[in-house]
């Protein structure tokens, strides 16, 4: 496997962020183990450090503990946890870009509207479909 | 933490050439150290005077051992990868792995085993029988096996396809990196290993250029594409190195704030190649 890292953020950060994405979308669950440090710094060729360093930021945001001698777990309630603050992040960081991405363009609230109210007919007729 | 490495003032002529000129750095255990340089820096000379394998003047400790006087007591504890093929066409694979085993007091015949045992080569073969990508994974064998504190490699993935390249880092990082060992390694691929070092040490004419740990280069260094109409600020806040990037002015900075210089345009830290390029141009001019 071959990540495409970004310049803009440190690698553990993204690292943390790719677990935090797969505790959303359900990949990990609760109690599941982490993969091994050894074995993330040698399938996407970091530096140990780098990994532990991701990994710690889990622990410090309760995402994740550590069991003495076994690895990194997934705590319990983390999904939900996460998607409060993943919430409050969204808000806070992502949607003024979001915002001012729309300002630029120039888009009006019905052309949002109607393209995201197309995509949910759209689903709702694959729904019917099936 | 203790260095490993301890190198003051090390310099070395070639007849007339220099190549080192008063080079100095340290390096401490359980680092993983770039020594980055463009072709006739003095990498491999640098590297056979840690090696023992050139006299050299000027101050240098390997493992607190003077390499070039006590070589043999050094070797024990150094191995080695060359970025020439070394091992003789007619051995035998099983014949090297007895030859060390022979030789050196710190080799472990099963682990060298158990690590070919997972590879395309086969015992029986002989090396002149061997892809170049092979011979790599026998020497990687070689030297893994051996527990050493200092493992150094001079373009270990030269001539190497990219799956074999992968391999040799992906292999170096599951069985044999730990807190206890320092790896020493050159190579022109840069961004094939730049997050797996925790240190890079550039060298140029002889000389270091830059010794920083990978987390201050981080920090310290960053890249702005600046916005045409933020030139003049841009300039005076003295840039090291600019460079053009689709018709837009790129400048890199050290040791000046990301907050000040997000002002200025988009920021990003630079990839290790990038700053090589900054920093061996910016000598030069």
């Amino acid at each position: 496997m071959d990540p495409n890292w970004n310049d803009n953020q440190p690698i553990y950060r993204q690292l943390r962020d790719k677990v935090v994405a797969m505790i959303l979308e359900d990949v990990l669950k609760d109690g599941d183990a982490l993969p091994s440090v050894r074995n993330v710094a040698a399938e996407y060729r970091l530096n140990p450090l780098t990994v532990l360093k991701g990994y710690q930021e889990l622990v410090d945001d309760d995402l994740v503990e550590k069991k003495r001698g076994l690895g990194m777990f997934v705590t319990t309630g983390a999904k939900t946890r996460l998607l409060k603050n993943e919430r409050q992040r969204f808000l806070d960081q992502e949607w003024p870009l979001v915002v001012a991405s729309i300002d630029r363009l120039g888009l009006s609230l019905e052309d949002l509207l109607s393209k995201a109210d197309k995509k949910k007919a759209k689903a709702q007729a694959g729904d019917k479909e099936s | 933490m203790s260095a490993i490495i301890e190198a003051r003032g090390l310099s070395k002529n070639y007849g007339k050439t220099r190549a080192l000129d008063g080079a100095s750095f340290s390096i401490e255990e359980g680092r993983i150290v770039g020594l980055i340089g463009p072709n006739g820096a003095g990498k491999t000379t640098a590297l056979k005077a840690i090696l023992g394998l050139t006299s050299f003047s000027g101050e240098l400790k390997v493992l607190g051992l003077d390499p070039y006087r006590q070589r043999n007591q050094l070797m024990q504890e150094v191995c080695f990868v060359a970025d020439v093929a070394i091992l003789p066409r007619w051995l035998k694979v099983s014949n090297a792995v007895d030859f060390m085993d022979a030789i050196h007091p710190k080799f472990d015949r099963s682990r060298a085993l158990d690590f070919l045992s997972r590879t395309d080569v086969s015992p029986a073969k002989k090396v002149g029988q061997l892809s170049k990508g092979m011979v790599t994974q026998l020497h990687l064998a070689l030297i893994m096996a051996i527990d050493a504190r200092l493992l150094v490699l001079d373009e270990p993935t030269l001539g190497l396809d990219i799956l074999y390249r992968k391999d040799f880092y992906r292999a170096l990082l599951s069985d044999y990196i730990d807190e206890k060992r320092t790896i020493l390694v050159t190579t022109h691929q840069v961004e094939e290993i730049e997050h797996i070092l925790t240190d890079l040490l550039f060298i140029n004419k002889g000389r270091i250029v830059l010794d920083a740990t990978m987390e201050a280069v981080a920090e310290n260094f960053v890249e702005v594409a600046v916005h045409p109409d933020n030139r003049e600020r841009a300039e005076s806040l003295q840039p090291v190195y600019e460079h053009q990037d689709f018709g837009r002015s790129v400048f890199l900075y050290d040791g000046i704030a990301r907050d000040k210089l997000s002002e200025l345009g988009d920021v990003r830290t630079p990839s290790v190649a990038d700053l090589f390029v900054a920093k061996v141009r910016g000598e030069a001019a």
